[in-house]
């Protein structure tokens, strides 16, 4: 039986936009199994960057409780949940967001030196994961020489060379072409099948929905469907 | 089944940066300078220009206070003398220096220290029917020489060469409508209280642009004012010069254990004051200047961090939210100022040394103000001399500027929300 890797109970998030109140998420249960691969999607405003983001313990609900991977985030202090998200999370943000002064292995290694990975088990880790990403040819290249998609693959390079528990990505295709979408989502795919990856997504794009295992569709802060499915 | 909620333990790595994770810090900060190249060099011109400006000014003080001390020591007072105590407090005839030949011959035995004895009286100066009242100083004419410049500043004649011979001022020879080869009456009273009486010839005159001292003074050999005020074996003064001004106070130290009982040895701080305070006020000016340039440049310093850091709050936002703690990239921010700082620092330094090393030789002239100058004791060129302080001073607050700067701007870093910072455009 899977182990949960996620679990969300009874959420509740509230912005206040010029003094009126918005509802981002009411009431949010939901649990995410090690090695599902999540598609959260809804209008804008329905609240799924916001459940990504109380996940990824970047944001604090209101009320409610999130546990990822065993640690309850409410108790942790705001260094501890920097500490969860270098060492148990990945993350793929929409704009890339690559040290623009670094190449694309320095990118990848600046995690595991984070970590404080000695540089030899670090340079092997990174040009291992840079290599199963097609990426060995465009190591030494910076973000500004590599094209969007390749980037995005730096990225997510950087997201997984550290084998997190979880790997969030917020739109991470909104930025490129559907040719290049494709690349990426089969890569992620390969990473969720082979690697037992576990990965949450936020998207508005129905390509990426096809390629997830569960869809998970928010409206006005609630799940209006959660619906698993087997891609073939 | 909902999982064991128990919170983990996460180990701090922060506690645990790798040797190489510094060495990254240093790379990106010097790197991220480069993103914006334009910025980098204003910021490190202004650094270097502040550099520039202090080091430049505090070489310029150091060379003019020599200078001035050199000048003004090096005119008539000597850089220190030796007085008989009752002579500082009370400048009377009868309060001498005893065997002076036997002390003047152990000073002498001193290496590097120049020694020039004086003796002096107050007299009625006649020439005809004409009489002013003066002092007459005897000394060594040789001596003197080696120890101040006064008697450079003869306008005609000689030094005297014979006893009965005597300079004088020209104000006073005017005054009393005197030249070159004319005689002088001078009476007084001796030590013993019997008369002095002396005739002497004028040899010279001099011009050593103060009047007070052209109008007053006279100089003739030390024996005859020793014969002629019954002054024996006696003196008033030793000016004295040391080869090395920067060892005078400990030369003063040793020279006071060969001194008799009474007799004492006093810097130019002591005798001059009005230098040491003319420098000291030069000094607090310069440094509120110094202190002015050095807190503006800091201000450049902060508006340049502001804005890397508004510019690359999203940059920020991400790396807080891979899990880089704020104080890390607070770290790389004062990374960065300390290379601008050293670039700026470098630049400034290296003009700084050009320039003071060309008008160390060249000399930056004060032309047109010579008369100003000659009242504060300073030359009509000032050297300006490259001292360690003049070197340091500067690049250490800047130094202390730019990180209480960089600080200052990336402290909203601390309080940086990753998701408000990602969403920044």
């Amino acid at each position: 039986m899977s182990e949960v890797v996620v679990e969300c109970t009874g959420l509740t998030r509230t912005y206040d936009q010029d003094s009126v109140p918005v509802y981002a998420l009411r009431g949010v249960d939901v649990s995410i199994m090690q090695g599902d691969f999540v598609s959260l999607s809804g209008p804008s405003g329905s609240g799924k960057s916001t459940l990504l983001n109380i996940i990824g313990g970047l944001d604090r609900p209101d009320s409610g409780e999130v546990v990822v991977s065993g640690t309850r985030l409410g108790t942790l202090s705001e260094s501890a949940l920097a500490e969860l998200r270098l060492h148990k999370i990945g993350f793929v943000f929409q704009a890339f967001n690559l040290i623009p002064v670094l190449s694309a292995q320095e990118n990848v290694e600046f995690i595991l030196q984070l970590q404080g990975v000695a540089s030899a088990p670090r340079r092997a880790r990174s040009t291992a994961v840079l290599d199963s990403l097609g990426l060995s040819q465009m190591s030494h290249r910076r973000p500004g020489e590599l094209s969007g998609g390749q980037q995005q693959r730096v990225a997510i390079a950087r997201a997984i060379v550290t084998n997190p528990a979880l790997l969030l990505a917020d739109e991470p295709t909104a930025n490129i072409d559907s040719a290049t979408t494709e690349e990426l989502l089969l890569l992620l795919q390969k990473l969720n099948r082979e690697q037992g990856m576990t990965i949450v997504t936020a998207t508005h794009d129905p390509m990426v929905m096809g390629y997830t295992t569960r869809k998970i569709k928010l409206h006005d802060g609630m799940i209006e469907e959660d619906e698993t499915a087997v891609v073939v | 089944m909902p999982p064991a909620a128990n919170t983990i333990i996460v180990e701090d790595t922060a506690a645990k940066l790798s040797f190489e994770y510094r060495g990254m810090v240093w790379r990106i900060a010097w790197r991220n300078l480069w993103r914006s190249p334009r910025r980098t060099w204003l910021t490190a011109a202004s650094i270097a220009f502040a550099c520039l400006l202090v080091s430049v000014g505090m070489a310029m003080q150091a060379g003019s206070y020599k200078a001035m001390i050199e000048t003004a020591t090096g005119f008539y007072t000597g850089q220190a003398q030796i007085n008989h105590q009752s002579f500082v407090e009370d400048e009377r005839l009868e309060h001498t220096i005893p065997d002076a030949t036997a002390l003047m011959r152990a000073l002498d035995r001193v290496s590097n220290l120049f020694a020039a004895p004086r003796a002096q009286g107050f007299a009625l100066v006649s020439v005809g029917d004409r009489s002013f009242g003066g002092l007459v100083v005897g000394v060594d004419f040789d001596k003197e020489q080696q120890v101040v410049t006064f008697f450079n500043n003869l306008t005609s004649g000689t030094l005297p060469k014979g006893v009965d011979e005597v300079v004088i001022g020209e104000t006073m020879a005017r005054n009393l409508g005197a030249g070159v080869g004319s005689e002088l009456v001078l009476l007084g009273a001796a030590k013993q209280g019997g008369v002095a009486a002396l005739a002497l010839t004028i040899s010279g005159l001099f011009s050593s642009g103060q009047s007070e001292l052209d109008r007053t003074l006279l100089f003739t050999h030390l024996e005859a004012v020793q014969n002629g005020f019954s002054l024996g074996d006696e003196i008033h003064t030793i000016a004295i010069r040391v080869a090395d001004l920067t060892l005078l106070e400990k030369q003063i130290s040793q020279l006071q254990t060969i001194l008799p009982d009474d007799v004492i040895a006093r810097s130019w701080r002591e005798l001059m004051p009005q230098v040491t305070q003319g420098i000291e006020l030069d000094r607090i000016s310069a440094k509120l200047m110094y202190g002015a340039i050095l807190i503006l440049v800091s201000f450049s310093v902060i508006n340049t961090f502001l804005m890397v850091v508004f510019e690359r709050t999203r940059e920020f936002g991400m790396l807080l939210a891979i899990g880089m703690r704020p104080g890390l990239i607070i770290r790389q921010v004062l990374a960065e100022a300390l290379f601008v700082w050293g670039v700026g620092v470098a630049v400034g330094l290296l003009l700084v040394v050009l320039l003071v090393s060309y008008f160390s030789s060249a000399g930056i002239s004060i032309e047109g103000m010579e008369e100003l100058a000659r009242q504060f004791y300073m030359p009509d060129r000032i050297y300006p001399a490259i001292t360690l302080q003049s070197l340091v001073v500067a690049p250490g607050v800047l130094l202390v500027g730019t990180q209480i700067a960089a600080f200052v701007a990336s402290w909203r870093i601390r309080n940086l929300q990753p998701v408000a910072a990602l969403r920044v455009d």
